[in-house]
């Protein structure tokens, strides 16, 4: 302990590290109404370290060529040690990522977390979600099987549907007509490189506003539940008498992170095929088409969507509506109000769009 | 790499970004039929009927189209019957087993060695008298029934030859879904694969076989190396056993650190 104290000092008198934990750790206070949804920031922070794990240790044995890749993923899942479960857990993790990460926009919007100062928190929250999404697409590609080829063939075919430049820009997209080796190069630099980037940079933003705004307070369990920013100048919306970051919250994180691995190792031990059909293990083959191609879970409502309306670019005009929509609500919804049993306007739309959303998934998955 | 190129391949980059927004559309595109299809689906009687009955045979299941036995061209509307295209038409009876023999070489030996081989020149059975034509069925012991085989002489002995086999077909079948599900999961089944399709081939020589003695020691043998293959699909269950007992451990092990996270949470109240 004597040496630990030593290099500790060593390090304080340097950098002032002492400082920095009094400030950012155990002086950095936190509501003290605070609540587990709160751990989900945390979660998914892990999760994009152990997918940035798993992706640098598959990246030794896969081979991002069209003639390779199959039988290298191959190699992988049976005959490098433990590469199945490194595999598992990158393609589990991924969809647990959106999963969670859904989870974290909801805890947010039914707080009402995003309301003034913190739109530019929801607004990079947002990019990060579309790049999420974004990097499990791509990386859905690169096993380059029949359910990698088929469903890039069926995403990337959607832009078709854009009057005039539709079909310029599909090819755009696959580096030719039909997916084919060139996608699998573009995809697998977007999965590798390009999307973790702006991921990695779009989390560092996004801290450093939530760094910069403070921790928002739920509004549960207030009598003045009003949003109370005047917006007359900058303010760090402090908690004095709050709890503090370290040891405190920082074991509640912990202690979600370790619930979130127990029910991620049940999926990963016991059930990995929830994600995979048995199209996802047979090498892709551009001249037999399958019945039935899906696209992921949270694609399942978009690709229903199409399917309603009579054109498929109204059924795109429409997503991109939405989308936008939530993109931007923080500057569409200026309602003080942050207490959403106080909203029923607001509670109607949410979860409206929640039971939508959900309606459409699984009429997507029998349809 | 030229300008244009490169800008187009930059360009695409950023596209797939944007088209994330716009995620799944259109469905899977049917693959397109050959031109014999398309104009003998639509004829009545005896020249549509092959493509029904085809279109539900082991044939049209592997992608063995109907050039691939009558030749032609199944490209060229217009010349996909012409012999100079290599059109073989139907062959006669006494022609078919070479004609199925050209791709099922083992099987024509097997054949032509056997007691209905024999008979050929008289008029005897040929492939599709037990197979059907085009609505061709995957060879199994369902073929020797006493219906399909009472055509020609009594069932005694086919039955014999049938119940002498059963066992061994049984195996066979629940060993290709047992190794079509590990195939499933991701498991590198090639191996597996190979050695029941020798295996399974070897019973198949059997199906010709009508000296039931030999079809009884024969299927002995069969089962001997069946059961290498079994032994390494059990090896395979044990090792998905110890997963899920590593996983059972992890899980367990996470919930206690969870606790413990827990309740030291609580010291610091």
């Amino acid at each position: 302990m004597a040496l630990f104290k030593r290099l500790i000092d060593w390090i304080d008198v340097r950098i002032g590290a002492r400082e920095i934990v009094a400030k950012e750790l155990t002086g950095y206070l936190l509501p003290r109404t605070i609540n587990t949804w709160y751990s989900m920031g945390s979660i998914l922070l892990f999760i994009f370290a152990l997918q940035v794990v798993t992706g640098i240790l598959l990246l030794i044995y896969y081979v991002p060529d069209a003639d390779k890749a199959f039988k290298s993923v191959t190699y992988i899942m049976n005959q490098v040690p433990f590469g199945w479960l490194i595999r598992m857990c990158h393609a589990v993790g991924s969809n647990m990522m959106v999963l969670v990460l859904l989870f974290h926009m909801l805890s947010v919007l039914f707080m009402n977390s995003y309301k003034s100062p913190r739109e530019l928190n929801w607004l990079t929250g947002f990019i990060l979600f579309t790049l999420v999404q974004g990097i499990s697409l791509t990386g859905y590609l690169l096993p380059w099987s029949q359910l990698s080829f088929w469903a890039t063939t069926v995403a990337t075919n959607s832009v078709s549907a854009i009057p005039v430049v539709g079909q310029y820009l599909v090819e755009f997209l696959r580096g030719g007509k039909l997916v084919g080796p060139p996608t699998l190069g573009r995809f697998f630099a977007l999965h590798v490189a390009l999307i973790p980037a702006g991921i990695a940079a779009l989390v560092g933003a996004h801290l450093f506003l939530l760094q910069r705004t403070g921790v928002s307070t739920p509004p549960f369990g207030q009598k003045e539940t009003a949003n109370q920013w005047q917006g007359d100048g900058y303010r760090y919306e402090s908690h004095p008498g709050g709890i503090p970051f370290f040891p405190n919250y920082a074991l509640e994180d912990l202690r979600s992170i370790f619930i979130y691995l127990a029910c991620f190792l049940a999926v990963v031990f016991f059930d990995p095929y929830l994600f995979f059909p048995r199209d996802a293990f047979l090498p892709a083959n551009p001249l037999q088409t399958p019945a039935h191609i899906k696209p992921e879970w949270y694609f399942l409502a978009n690709y229903q969507t199409l399917k309603i309306f009579p054109s498929e670019f109204l059924g795109l005009a429409v997503q991109g509506a939405g989308m936008t929509f939530l993109a931007l609500l923080p500057f569409i919804d200026r309602s003080k109000e942050r207490h959403p049993l106080k909203r029923p306007l607001f509670m109607v739309c949410a979860v409206g769009g929640i039971l939508l959303w959900i309606g459409l998934t699984v009429w997507g998955h029998y349809s | 790499m030229r300008y244009r190129e490169r800008v187009m391949n930059l360009s695409g980059s950023l596209l797939i970004l944007f088209a994330l927004l716009l995620p799944a559309a259109s469905f899977a595109a049917e693959p397109q039929e050959i031109v014999c299809i398309q104009c003998h689906s639509a004829m009545p009687g005896k020249l549509g009927e092959p493509v029904k009955l085809w279109k539900g045979s082991i044939h049209a299941e592997n992608g063995i189209a109907c050039n691939a036995c009558h030749g032609g061209d199944p490209r060229d509307a217009a010349n996909a019957m012409s012999p100079a295209r290599g059109f073989l038409g139907a062959p006669k009876e006494a022609a078919i087993p070479a004609f199925c023999g050209r791709c099922h070489v083992g099987v024509l030996k097997d054949y032509l060695a056997s007691a209905h081989g024999k008979m050929l020149a008289k008029r005897g059975p040929t492939c599709v008298t037990c197979h059907s034509n085009h609505l061709v069925v995957k060879a199994s012991l369902e073929i020797i029934n006493e219906k399909r085989c009472s055509q020609c002489h009594s069932f005694e002995r086919a039955r014999l030859i049938r119940d002498a086999m059963q066992e061994t077909e049984a195996m066979i079948v629940a060993m290709d879904k047992r190794i079509a599900a590990y195939k499933g999961q991701g498991t590198d089944t090639e191996g597996l694969e190979k050695g029941l399709f020798a295996v399974r081939n070897r019973f198949h020589t059997l199906f010709h076989n009508v000296d039931v003695g030999m079809v009884k020691k024969e299927s002995a043998g069969i089962q001997a190396d069946l059961k290498k293959i079994q032994d390494q699909l059990a090896a395979l269950d044990d090792a998905r056993q110890n997963r899920k007992l590593a996983g059972a451990g992890g899980i367990a092990a996470m919930l206690l650190l969870a606790l413990f996270a827990h309740l030291l949470r609580k010291t610091y109240d």
